[in-house]
């Protein structure tokens, strides 16, 4: 036992010991006051930032693309609604009684059911939607609308499927649609400022992206923006109930410069041959007819084909996917005389009354190697407009032998040769307009005089696609002036192109213009038998593409056997003359001849435009 | 006042300010856990029933004279360690933690009766010690509070376990640990720290003591407690979001809010107003403790209430640390205020002691 002086100390000790120990305490409570006060006070906006970013889920909402008219407001490209019918899980007790009493309405295919069986608990926890079934029928629609009350917990939505009502007329021009990749979903997200999250789509085949022609091309145009539904959501992400709903901004529509009814023409008197017509509104620069063929249905590389079809179509020899129109490299052929013609008359190297006489071939001097013209014996005596009726070869190759390349070629390119004549076209070709740099770089060889001579008539290197010979006809008919091309409707005000010329005059222009209209209307022209066609006068320029070099017509006739060796058929034309309201360009693959296979199909093309 | 009230036959012992302040805090706590339980009426009936039971049973312990608990402390700490061994092998296996005895209309967490057991067992065993204590009491002091924390930790429970540790340290230090041995012992604890970490801490517990360190270690393991509780405190503010209007805990954003964290949820719904109320309340306690220590009869019942007064300060502020995120987590409730039948009771008991201590005069005082 202690004693009283032991039990006083012992009394002071226990006291001071005590208030150590609360002391410190009192330390830590003052360090936790203060933790609580900065958490609560100084960092207050942070931490209500984040609990408010706890509770809120943010969907996307997808929008629908705009519609795709043709110039008189018709319409090629819908979005086409189809009803599906949708639950919401989490409302529904017992799921195997509900798809019981539901499926007295309306039949369920097995697969569907074994997948909402599969995934109905999930959706359930996470207050998430499921399709019970896709397109319902008219039928089924109008019977859910009569017993459809009994479940509350099921309802039609609209999904949408992109549809073009011309599927194999607008097939390229058009183009299609298609799922995204993840970068391009990353894309499209970034420039709207959102991120990659849940989506609630408006098409029942969820992210679209135009994939080709005029859907790619106008993609962000027609694309419309996300809108975003705003969830409060428990910490399992169970959406509790919709905060907020920022509708999202639908496409734009976009009024094409297309004309149905003169693509219809086009498309039924290609007859499936391989080939592509461009049409083109002179006073706007806009494509009103843009077509390659052979063709394939847009609808059903947007909304689903079978694997052996693709198949079919990909294997296909006459290559459907191929847009001939704007990727088709073919020879201009005799079409580039008037561009020739004109190069002499700018350059003073001949005038209208200069002739040559023509024997069926051109010698070059320098290596007495022979050019031979389309007809044997030759046209005689033939001065420019002859030359252009009778399409001389002659008269060009002796035409371009006289000529500078270099400034031969500087003028062509004014014309969209090697240029990028369209504004907005899919992955356009520019073409090859060759120059002596270009044969030295990728040929290894320098530049022949007789590669200028063969340039004369349209022929060796130099290529062009039906797009360009397009833009080509249309600079010819407009006398120089020209925009570039457009699918709008309202064309472009910029962009027009006034051809550098010194010594042209309108007189030589109105001249070049009937010599034109002569391939036609000449009982001598090339393309005489058009007369019957044409509803009104119509200036052309026939060519005939040489695929294979032949000396006669016996070589010939042995080589068309085989039909990939046969000359393609070009022509481009424009009319009414003699003010052109519209120029055309034709190409046909191995149809042979200019002026009678390529010439009916520019006709009815001119025709049906002049007439709407 | 502690207050005698002499009736014909006996008396009756009571602290006033303890007993409504206890009370007070003991409805706050339903009113908060309503809320915590998201309006769980099952939950609030138990706890109510609990919290009846236990201020019935802190008024009867306030009862008997310090010498009954005095002469019986031994009897105690046999009777609570057999609790702890039969938990061993008899408990109820939750999570990989066997810390629960069955007793069929109620799961006892033994740890709690030990915390209390153990600095009554200890104050009685040096109260008749001479200054400064011996090494030899020291040791068998030391040796038991050792012994008592590794059968709790091992449950495993580690934060009962420091808290029934800091209880027996506390009666030592205040019973007169002599200094010179507190000295070599923080050197020796030191030089052994690497040695503990190595051997004694399971894995999940140093990770929860590296996320703490550093919580970017990882933001949704370990520390996605801390995360959401400080998002939770954070965003009360000043006067809080408003009773049941909290969006971390009623969206489930916030894990254990009716027990270790609850205190998130009260600081989310009514801000830092609501927690200074709140936290005045249990210093006053706190404050009265020290009052009646000083005024207690003997060393016996000194040592008890600041012993049994500091286990309740330690209990308190581990669980505001860690939910504040200045303390790692180791489980541990909110004195009166957290879901949980043991916990709840060990502290009326506590109290209920506390107030016959500090209530009984000497009978040779009159």
């Amino acid at each position: 036992m202690i004693d009283l002086e032991e039990r006083f100390i012992e009394k002071k000790s226990f006291f001071s010991r005590l208030v150590i120990v609360y002391l410190f305490f009192g330390f830590l409570f003052i360090f936790f006051l203060y933790t609580t006060y900065s958490l609560q006070v100084y960092e207050y906006d942070d931490y209500e930032v984040a609990a408010l970013k706890n509770k809120t889920k943010e969907v996307l909402v997808q929008p629908v693309r705009g519609i795709i008219y043709d110039r008189s407001g018709n319409i090629i490209v819908n979005n086409v609604p189809s009803y599906d019918l949708i639950i919401k899980p989490s409302k529904i007790k017992n799921p195997d009684n509900f798809i019981f009493e539901i499926s007295k309405i309306i039949d369920i295919d097995k697969d569907n059911l074994d997948y909402v069986l599969e995934n109905f608990s999930l959706k359930a926890n996470y207050n998430r939607e499921l399709i019970l079934k896709r397109n319902l029928s008219q039928e089924e629609i109008a019977k859910f609308e009569v017993r459809g009350y009994k479940f509350p917990s099921a309802f039609i939505d609209v999904r949408y499927s992109r549809h073009n009502n011309y599927p194999k007329l607008f097939s390229h021009a058009t183009g299609y649609v298609g799922g995204v990749s993840n970068d391009e979903l990353v894309d499209i997200l970034d420039s709207q400022s959102l991120s990659q999250i849940e989506t609630i789509f408006k098409y029942s085949n969820g992210y679209q992206i135009g994939k080709t022609g005029i859907e790619k091309s106008y993609d962000k145009k027609l694309r419309g923006k996300f809108g975003k539904k705003i969830y409060e959501v428990d910490a399992s992400g169970k959406l509790l109930k919709e905060v907020d709903f920022i509708p999202p901004l639908d496409g734009d529509n976009l009024y094409t410069s297309l004309d149905i009814n003169t693509q219809q023409i086009a498309y039924d008197q290609m007859n499936n041959r391989r080939g592509a017509v461009v049409a083109v509104d002179l006073d706007s620069g806009a494509i009103v007819t843009y077509l390659s063929t052979p063709s394939f249905s847009a609808n059903e590389i947007s909304n689903g084909i079978s694997k052996k079809s693709f198949d079919a179509l990909l294997n296909d020899n006459n290559k459907p996917f191929f847009d001939r129109a704007s990727q088709g490299r073919y020879s201009p052929a005799s079409t580039i005389k008037p561009a020739i013609g004109l190069f002499g008359l700018d350059t003073k190297l001949i005038d209208w009354d200069f002739s040559i006489t023509d024997p069926g071939y051109f010698v070059l001097p320098e290596d007495q190697r022979i050019y031979r013209g389309w007809k044997e014996g030759g046209h005689g005596k033939v001065n420019l407009n002859k030359a252009m009726v009778v399409s001389s070869n002659t008269f060009f190759f002796s035409l371009a032998y006289k000529s500078d390349v270099n400034e031969l070629i500087n003028f062509l390119s004014n014309f969209g040769f090697g240029e990028k004549v369209c504004l907005d076209c899919f992955n356009p070709d520019q073409g090859l307009l060759p120059n002596p740099e270009w044969k030295m770089n990728n040929l290894n060889f320098g530049w022949f005089k007789g590669d200028t001579v063969n340039m004369g008539v349209g022929q060796g290197y130099l290529s062009a696609t039906p797009l360009q010979l397009a833009y080509y006809a249309s600079v010819l008919a407009n006398m120089g002036k020209q925009k570039k091309l457009t699918f709008i409707k309202k064309g472009n005000s910029n962009n027009e192109m006034d051809l550098p010329v010194k010594n042209i005059s309108n007189l030589d222009w109105k001249r070049l213009h009937s010599s034109m209209i002569g391939v036609i209307e000449s009982p001598i022209g090339t393309a005489k038998r058009l007369q019957e066609l044409k509803n009104f006068k119509v200036a052309a320029k026939s060519g005939t593409v040489e695929l294979v070099s032949t000396q006669t017509k016996e070589d010939y006739e042995i080589i068309r056997q085989n039909e990939g060796n046969r000359d393609h058929a070009i022509i481009i034309a424009f009319g009414p003359m003699p003010n052109p309201k519209y120029a055309v360009s034709v190409v046909i693959e191995n149809g042979e001849s200019g002026g009678s296979v390529a010439g009916p199909v520019a006709i009815a093309v001119l025709n049906s435009l002049v007439k709407e | 006042m502690k207050k005698k009230l002499v009736f014909k036959n006996f008396s009756i012992y009571f602290d006033q300010y303890l007993f409504i302040s206890i009370t007070l805090l003991s409805v706050m706590g339903l009113f908060f856990l309503y809320s915590a339980s998201q309006g769980d009426l099952n939950t609030i009936i138990k706890q109510s029933i609990f919290v009846g039971l236990g201020l019935v049973l802190m008024f009867a312990l306030s009862q008997p004279d310090p010498d009954f608990y005095k002469l019986f402390s031994g009897l105690f700490i046999l009777i609570a360690f057999t609790l702890l061994i039969a938990t061993m092998i008899f408990g109820k296996e939750i999570n990989g933690a066997k810390r629960w005895l069955n007793l069929g209309f109620f799961s006892l967490q033994t740890s709690e009766i030990i915390k209390i057991a153990l600095p009554i067992f200890l104050a009685s065993y040096l109260y008749n010690k001479p200054l400064p204590i011996s090494l030899k009491h020291t040791f068998i002091t030391l040796f038991l509070i050792i012994l008592t924390f590794y059968l709790v930790y091992s449950q495993p429970d580690l934060g009962t376990g420091l808290v029934v540790f800091m209880a027996g340290i506390y009666i030592l230090f205040l019973a007169g640990l002599s200094w010179r041995f507190i000295l070599a012992s923080f050197g020796l604890i030191i030089l052994s720290l690497p040695f503990l970490w190595n051997n004694f801490l399971q894995p999940f517990q140093r990770q929860r003591i590296l996320t703490f360190i550093d919580p970017s270690q990882d933001p949704f393991g370990s520390s996605w407690n801390i995360t959401q509780s400080k998002i939770a405190i954070g965003s009360g503010g000043m006067s809080g979001k408003g009773y049941q209007e909290g969006s971390q805990a009623h969206l489930n954003f916030l894990p254990e809010a009716e027990t270790d964290f609850i205190f998130a949820v009260i600081a989310e719904e009514f801000g830092f107003i609501g927690v200074c109320l709140l936290i005045s309340i249990f210093i006053f306690i706190l404050i009265r403790c020290i009052y009646l220590a000083f005024n207690a009869r003997d060393r016996f019942c000194r040592l008890t209430i600041g012993g049994l007064s500091l286990v309740f300060a330690s209990t308190l502020f581990i669980n505001l640390g860690m939910v504040v995120g200045i303390l790692p987590v180791v489980g541990m409730p909110m004195p009166f205020i957290s879901k949980g039948g043991s916990s709840l009771l060990s502290f009326y008991i506590a109290f209920g002691i506390i107030i016959s201590m500090a209530t009984h005069k000497k009978l040779m005082q009159k």
